[in-house]
């Protein structure tokens, strides 16, 4: 109980300190701001409040792109990862290839979008697609190929074909990795979602509330769409973290795993 | 990496770079599109312009890149330092830690704007975004490689009376380097592309300057030779941080292949 009272207490005081800082000008007289440079918290609200609907419509926009970007992304990544586990000798190749993706700048890749599509929509979902592939690409494959030891020996002993490997033991295998890329790709695919918006034709969506109002020098309603877009980030976060626990509850990852930085189970061995 | 993987990733490159010039020629010839040029120009185009410009790209790459590096190298150690801290004290990884996962959620690049109008200089905000984005990979990758250290291992050096110092010297640096290494490879694109967008947000020299410049000035040629370099840009520092990964931990070169384990 004194265990669970200090992981909730401890951090929530140090950021409730650091917002009261914020708040009382503390952290202005800190960095050197002034109040126009960096909104405090109270005029932050105020703005989200007063601009709710709209923030809410476009972080709508957003997230739909985001979303649809992630799932054609993660099924092609995952695709390529099933085929290379397929075609081990040809298959590593791609592999690589779509890692190299992975490298290209989503500064670049946007503009591009912008050309062959004609929608912001097709264009943030193109360029989300693009992100996503890799991540989900390479731990896939990862979960598809590093097995444990004598378990593919087993299926051989059992005359298993390699369809039955696959389907009995690979996919099963892979699923915590999975997970692990949805994780990442949640993350990327709302970074990339706005970073697009930046240089699309579109006039909606958070990343042109960012670029509009920061135009506009709206400090306070730029900060409030930072709020939001990191909500929604959470609480996207949140429902892979729950579907993974559902999913995932007969791999030994959930009870002894160190395999992701999240930290769950991780934390808990002292 | 076996050297029949190595033949076949020539052989990807080589068929994706056909494929290219199949769909480039469709769509200029077979579909006889007037954007053809913007759309998706002949390879052989983009790379006589890379050719052609190459001092000038070359010059603008090398300001975007080393401005990476310093945020890089800041964000690494920083996020490093961190996840020493974490790993010797366990209230400060409470502190810490749900602020560290809550930061991954944030969507950095999405600052940039915010960030440049806060530090309204752009080499500075520049390194601030570049190392914000590199400290996260780094912290919680590390953290996790302090803590797959095996219990026995540490009563080990318990017992031999090591001091804390010590123990970390010979036993948990040493351990978490190849988990460090997992985090410099996720951080080290992402803080190019960091730069990157900085350049766009009204720096004066940089490749997102010729990226931008070039978009809005028609220059389509020049727009796609930007394009691949700041892609190669970003495969360079992936490839750096690999090169530097097989120096420092030879005995890790075996293992390369399995490329970012605990991202």
């Amino acid at each position: 109980m004194r265990e669970r009272v200090a992981k909730v207490v401890l951090p929530a005081a140090v950021g409730i300190a650091f917002v009261a800082a914020w708040q009382v000008g503390a952290l202005h007289v800190l960095l050197d701001l002034e109040s126009f440079q960096l909104p405090l918290p109270s005029e932050i609200v105020q703005a989200l409040a007063a601009n709710l609907s709209k923030a809410l419509s476009d972080c709508g926009v957003t997230v739909s792109g985001a979303f649809i970007g992630m799932a054609i992304g993660s099924t092609f990544g995952f695709l390529v990862a099933v085929l290379a586990t397929t075609f081990p000798s040809w298959g590593y190749g791609g592999l690589v290839l779509v890692s190299a993706l992975n490298s290209i700048p989503i500064v670049a890749l946007s503009p591009i979008m912008n050309r062959w599509f004609s929608t912001g929509m097709a264009q943030k979902v193109g360029v989300v697609t693009i992100v996503c592939m890799a991540a989900m690409a390479i731990n896939a494959y990862r979960g598809l190929n590093d097995l444990k030891p004598f378990s593919l020996d087993l299926m051989r002993s059992y005359v298993a074909t390699k369809r039955e490997v696959f389907f009995q033991l690979r996919l099963p295998n892979c699923l915590p990795s999975v997970f692990t890329a949805l994780k990442i790709n949640i993350t990327s695919s709302m970074i990339a979602a706005i970073v697009s918006e930046y240089f699309a034709s579109s006039t909606a969506g958070l990343g042109f509330g960012i670029k509009n109002n920061l135009r506009k020098a709206e400090m306070a309603m730029g900060w409030a769409y930072i709020v939001v877009a990191s909500v929604v980030g959470i609480a996207l976060y949140l429902c892979i973290l729950f579907a993974e626990r559902r999913a995932t509850r007969w791999h030994a990852s959930q009870s002894a795993g160190a395999e992701t930085p999240s930290g769950e189970g991780a934390g808990d061995k002292a | 990496m076996k050297k029949s993987d190595g033949i076949s990733a020539i052989a990807w490159t080589v068929g994706v770079v056909a494929v290219w010039e199949l769909a480039a020629l469709v769509l200029a010839k077979g579909l006889h599109d007037p954007m053809a040029a913007s759309k998706l120009p002949l390879p052989q185009d983009v790379a006589a312009t890379i050719a052609r410009e190459g001092a000038t790209l070359a010059e603008a790459a090398s300001v975007t890149l080393s401005k990476a590096a310093i945020g890089f190298a800041i964000g690494a150690f920083v996020g490093y330092m961190l996840a020493v801290l974490m790993s010797v004290s366990r209230t400060a990884e409470r502190i810490a830690f749900p602020y560290l996962i809550m930061s991954q959620m944030i969507p950095v690049l999405g600052l940039a704007p915010i960030i440049f109008n806060l530090v309204r200089n752009m080499d500075a905000s520049r390194i601030v975004i570049a190392s914000y984005i590199t400290f996260f990979p780094v912290a919680a990758n590390s953290l996790s490689g302090f803590k797959s250290v095996d219990l026995e291992k540490r009563q080990l050096m318990h017992s031999y009376a090591t001091g804390l110092p010590t123990t970390y010297a010979k036993l948990m640096l040493p351990f978490s380097l190849p988990y460090l290494f997992a985090g410099l490879k996720i951080a080290a694109p992402m803080s190019v592309t960091a730069s990157i967008l900085v350049d766009m947000l009204g720096s004066k020299s940089g490749i997102g300057v010729k990226l931008l410049y070039s978009l809005y000035g028609g220059a389509m040629d020049v727009f796609w030779a930007s394009v691949l370099v700041s892609a190669a840009m970003g495969i360079l520092s992936y490839a750096l941080v690999l090169l530097v990964e097989k120096i420092c931990l030879p005995w890790e070169a075996a293992a390369i292949a399995s490329a970012g384990r605990a991202e």
